[in-house]
């Protein structure tokens, strides 16, 4: 069980670059995320640290050895491809031994390490059979025993999830996490979905477009995230954004919007010093919009219902104010119409600025 | 007048009865969404529907006229596959009027209809572009475009937010819904995923091996189950279900499991009348059970912390109730981690008891 | 399209082909009075056609014909299946490899398949005469290295088309799962790749087989008298005055049989090869 280690790690494929300049480090026994939109690089990353890809700059150090001229067979890593590596022409018992065969373990040794691994997933009665018959979930299982049965010391699984129908990945990203700290081993996994993401990693590294936007816990990046990107990506529903200016109303400095604002009295310091422009966006997450029916206070601005969606245990209200549409979350028990008046209160401690034309997050509150 | 009739569609593949008995009608400007697991019987009924299956048994009328024996291309049904299907070579405007074309519409007819139809789903300041240069979200809207150009009666989606990345989804979902509300047709769509279904839909028929199990509004749905399946099917995460049965003590009734002991006094009455010594099954959504560090209310059971699943601004606890094994949805706490002990209460008025099978007894 | 229309059809077409093949087995029991009659089952059956075969005898009406006498087929049969025998496995062997290098790693660049299928659309007639010459001075005329390499080179593209397809089937993840566990590359061959595109192997070296055994103008052009295969031979029972078409039918069917049994041999793992489907 060792870490994993990257140092500016670079890849091109033809003219495009994959992956820029990328750092970033995973401690022992850490169940570390790879979260990006697709083509972000998440793949061609993850077969670096497998050495299925040699980058073309940087260096991959697993443990402590730096291992970029080490082959993949030697590196002692295993990998969960997207599509499980499942031979159709042998069974299921065959198919876990294989990598046992490969190192060329006598045969009893083989049969105790296999049902070992066949008992802790559950898949002990798909063995004997062909994996013609396996469901989604059930040739995941067999491809997670495969690469488990060579007790490897880092684990590395390409969007494991992604394939399955919505509630068995709830079911099975519970069972991702419970396995890896029963075992103990240093995990890394790439997803899309954040909130795969955030529920399953202890640490996240958010990737975009082959660069490392910024790692961190859950929470750290939920409530300090640095730039635009994070902030939209972490967090569903989205973050809403808007335009808006640094001005002095009275006493108090707003951060104005043009249809509303917020009240930025606390931060205006810090905001004037670090923003270089007085072009800066709004950040408002739905859950920090309040809708109430009547103005508790003078803060308080009307805004029109455009659409509503029904989630079940909460809805996402869309509300427009003058040209600006914000998404907002509220409990089940409100129901509102197409067109209806209402209040809205904003949490405004909570709001997150942007510079606009970087989007590099200003005034960060520090968690 | 319903648009769609369905009565007793049966469909069987070989043998294996893949739609079993399914029958439900879709009014005019109404969106009704099929979900169900993989294999229910959803896409075999849209595709019967669109007359792409032939039914076994059982009818399909469109604006009141049976139409099992009419081919697809006659059915005024538009259909929008999973991948879209947009002729990447044609441009937007030529996509949309391929139908028309097809049908020898005269040529400024068809320009009218196309521009009508392209500023309704706004890609009018797209036509020219071709269609493999477009953009997911753009390509929805044509696809969509193609088929409502042609005025269809019905309009059915196979799996149309599946094959899209997450954040990349939760934009389409609130697009593809305001289009369903500016378009207004009755609308038949097909999804695994019970986040769409409740999120776009009108009603939603919970599917299950060939049969609806219940079929209702999204509210309907979502807070009446009939069944356990249907209950544990839609929310996430999914509903907790505890095993357990009716115990009177003293003057109190009481659920109980294991170490797990729930007051259920209130509904005493109509547990009794209708559970009758019959094995229970407690539902209760994760949302609806409450974690506190310390003990606010009196019936507060201790638990612990095995797991927790931070979501943003929420957080999923996997407790332990004695052996028991609880989902919880709250707000995010920190400072809480695996091994925290903590206090955790259900909210009384959202409790699902389900017979061992099938129904329910109180809300 | 209604059931009898499509009976009707599969049995005409069924007909048109199948019915060449009946002549020629009525025309293999045929003496040479009856070879222009029209009849399909022969009024007085012989089977010297067949026995001229094996045994050199004077043919049926001798010297009207002509002056050489049938040869036993042993020599054009043995040289056949070494021409096309082992011009198929290089071929296969050589081409496997060649396809593994286009589809894993892009070798030759993306329009490597069309330019090597160029080559074939060139019609043999055009480049005879200059590699007749080339043989000539290389003394590769009459000797079975001349003709497998030809036989290897052309169908070298084929091999490597085909094949190409069914290693492409087999998702190159499958590989990289047993490179990483320490596998070499040419473990992953000899137990990932070949054993799942087994079906496809068989299917092409089938093919490869067919066209190297019914290879003809090459083989009439390089062979004198050492090499002649089998098409050679049966195209010298052509002479000036007449054809025997009673021996040449003989042969042709005798011809057959070699591929007819490997077609039968390793029909189970064409079934796999064309039914191979990713598993979901």
């Amino acid at each position: 069980m060792v870490g994993v280690r990257l140092a500016n790690i670079s890849k091109k494929a033809g003219k495009r670059q994959i992956l820029k300049n990328v750092t970033l480090e995973v401690t022992d026994k850490e169940l570390f995320a790879i979260a990006g939109p697709p083509g972000a690089g998440k793949t061609t990353l993850l077969k670096i640290i497998a050495g299925l890809i040699a980058p073309d700059e940087g260096q991959v150090y697993i443990g402590d050895q730096m291992v970029n001229t080490v082959p993949p067979g030697d590196r002692d890593v295993g990998m969960v491809f997207e599509v499980p590596p499942i031979y159709p022409n042998r069974t299921g018992f065959q198919n876990i031994a294989f990598p046992l065969e490969i190192k060329k373990m006598n045969n009893d040794q083989v049969k105790e390490r296999v049902e070992e691994v066949g008992e802790l997933l559950q898949i002990t009665h798909l063995l004997e059979r062909k994996p013609a018959t396996y469901s989604g979930g059930e040739l995941q299982r067999v491809a997670l025993a495969r690469v488990l049965v060579r007790k490897p010391r880092v684990l590395l699984l390409d969007e494991p999830l992604k394939n399955l129908d919505a509630k068995i990945r709830e079911t099975t990203r519970v069972e991702l996490k419970r396995l890896q700290r029963e075992f103990g081993i240093t995990m890394i996994f790439s997803t899309h979905d954040e909130v795969e993401a955030t529920a399953v990693g202890d640490r996240i590294g958010v990737i975009n477009e082959g660069v490392v936007e910024q790692i961190g816990g859950p929470q750290e990046l939920y409530s300090s995230p640095r730039s635009v990107f994070v902030a939209r990506f972490i967090g569903s529903p989205t973050m809403n954004l808007t335009e808006c200016a640094l001005k002095q109303m009275g006493e108090k400095w707003v951060l104005d919007a043009s249809d509303f604002n917020v009240d930025m009295t606390r931060r205006a310091h810090q905001i004037e010093s670090e923003a270089m422009s007085q072009e800066l966006l709004l950040g408002l997450r739905p859950e920090d919009i309040v809708l109430v029916d009547s103005p508790a206070n003078s803060r308080c601005f009307e805004a029109q219902v455009e659409l509503t969606q029904n989630f079940g245990d909460e809805r996402v209200v869309t509300i427009s104010v003058g040209k600006v549409s914000l998404n907002c979350l509220t409990g089940k028990e409100r129901v509102f119409t197409y067109g209806q008046k209402v209040y809205v209160k904003l949490k405004e401690e909570k709001a997150y600025v942007f510079h606009r034309g970087t989007g590099i997050a200003v005034a960060r509150s520090t968690n | 007048m319903p648009k769609l009739v369905v009565k007793n569609l049966r469909k069987l593949f070989g043998t294996f009865e893949a739609v079993k008995d399914v029958g439900f009608q879709v009014e005019e400007k109404e969106t009704l969404c099929l979900l169900g697991p993989s294999g229910c019987g959803k896409t075999t009924t849209l595709r019967i529907i669109a007359g792409l299956e032939v039914p076994t048994s059982g009818q399909v009328f469109v604006d009141g006229v049976l139409v099992n024996d009419v081919p697809p291309q006659k059915r005024q049904i538009g259909l929008v596959f999973q991948d879209y299907a947009i002729f990447p070579h044609l441009s937007v405007f030529e996509n949309i009027a391929y139908g028309l074309r097809v049908r020898k519409m005269p040529e400024a007819q068809l320009r009218t209809k196309v521009h009508d139809t392209a500023s309704l789903i706004g890609v009018d300041n797209i036509l020219d572009v071709p269609g493999r240069k477009l953009g997911l979200s753009e390509m929805q809207r044509v696809a969509i475009g193609r088929s409502i150009v042609l005025d269809p009666k019905l309009l059915l989606l196979d799996e149309p937010l599946s094959n899209i990345d997450a954040k990349a989804r939760e934009r389409m979902r609130a697009e593809l819904g305001k289009l369903q509300k500016e378009i207004g047709i009755a609308t038949v769509y097909v999804t695994h995923d019970q986040l769409e279904a409740m999120t776009l839909a009108d009603r939603i028929a919970v599917m299950r091996n060939g049969l609806i199990e219940q079929i209702g509004t999204t509210s309907e749905i979502y807070d009446n189950p009939r069944t356990l399946f249907v209950g544990n099917f839609i929310g996430s995460p999914s509903m907790n279900l505890i095993d357990c049965e009716l115990v009177y003590s003293e003057e109190r009734a009481i659920l109980k499991s294991g170490d797990f002991a729930l007051d259920v006094t209130e509904f005493a009455e109509t547990l009794r009348a209708k559970s009758k010594g019959r094995e229970l099954v407690l539902g209760v959504r994760p949302e609806d059970v409450s974690v506190h560090v310390r003990k606010t209310d009196e019936e507060a059971m201790e638990c612990e912390v095995q797991l927790v699943e931070p979501i943003g601004a929420r957080s999923i606890y996997h407790l332990k109730i004695g052996r028991l094994a609880v989902l919880a949805k709250g707000y995010a706490m920190p400072e809480v981690d695996v091994g925290s002990k903590l206090w955790t209460t259900f909210n009384k008025h959202k409790l699902h008891v389900f017979d061992k099978k099938t129904e329910e007894a109180i809300v | 399209m209604t059931k009898t229309v499509r009976y009707l059809l599969i049995v005409v077409v069924s007909i048109w082909t199948l019915a060449p093949v009946a002549w020629m087995v009525s025309l293999s029991f045929k003496g040479p009075t009856e070879w222009y009659a029209p009849n399909l089952i022969p009024i007085q059956p012989i089977f010297d056609n067949y026995i001229s075969l094996f045994i050199p005898t004077n043919p049926i009406g001798g010297s009207y014909f002509f002056t050489s006498i049938t040869e036993p087929i042993t020599k054009p049969v043995i040289n056949s299946l070494i021409a096309a025998g082992l011009g198929t496995i290089f071929a296969v062997l050589i081409g496997f490899l060649a396809a593994y290098g286009v589809s894993r790693y892009r070798a030759g660049g993306t329009f490597i398949i069309f330019f090597t299928l160029l080559t074939r659309m060139l019609p043999g007639a055009t480049f005879v005469a200059p590699l007749m010459v080339f043989y000539a001075s290389i003394h590769f005329i009459d000797t079975y290295a001349g003709l497998i390499l030809l036989y290897t080179a052309v169908t070298l593209t084929y091999a490597i088309w085909l094949m190409k397809g069914f290693i492409d089937e087999i998702p190159p993840e499958w590989e990289e799962a047993a490179l990483l566990e320490g596998a070499s590359p040419w473990t992953v061959l000899r137990k990932i790749t070949i054993p799942l595109t087994k079906g496809g192997l068989a299917a092409s070296a089938l093919f490869i087989f067919i066209l190297n055994w019914s290879e003809f103008l090459f083989a009439l052009v390089i062979s004198v008298t050492e090499v002649t295969t089998l098409p050679v031979q049966i195209s010298k029972y052509v002479s000036a005055v007449g054809r025997m078409y009673g021996t040449m039918a003989s042969l042709g069917l005798v011809a057959t049989i070699p591929s007819l049994a490997l077609g039968y041999l390793i029909q189970k793992h064409l079934v796999t090869g064309f039914t191979f489907g990713r598993v979901r």
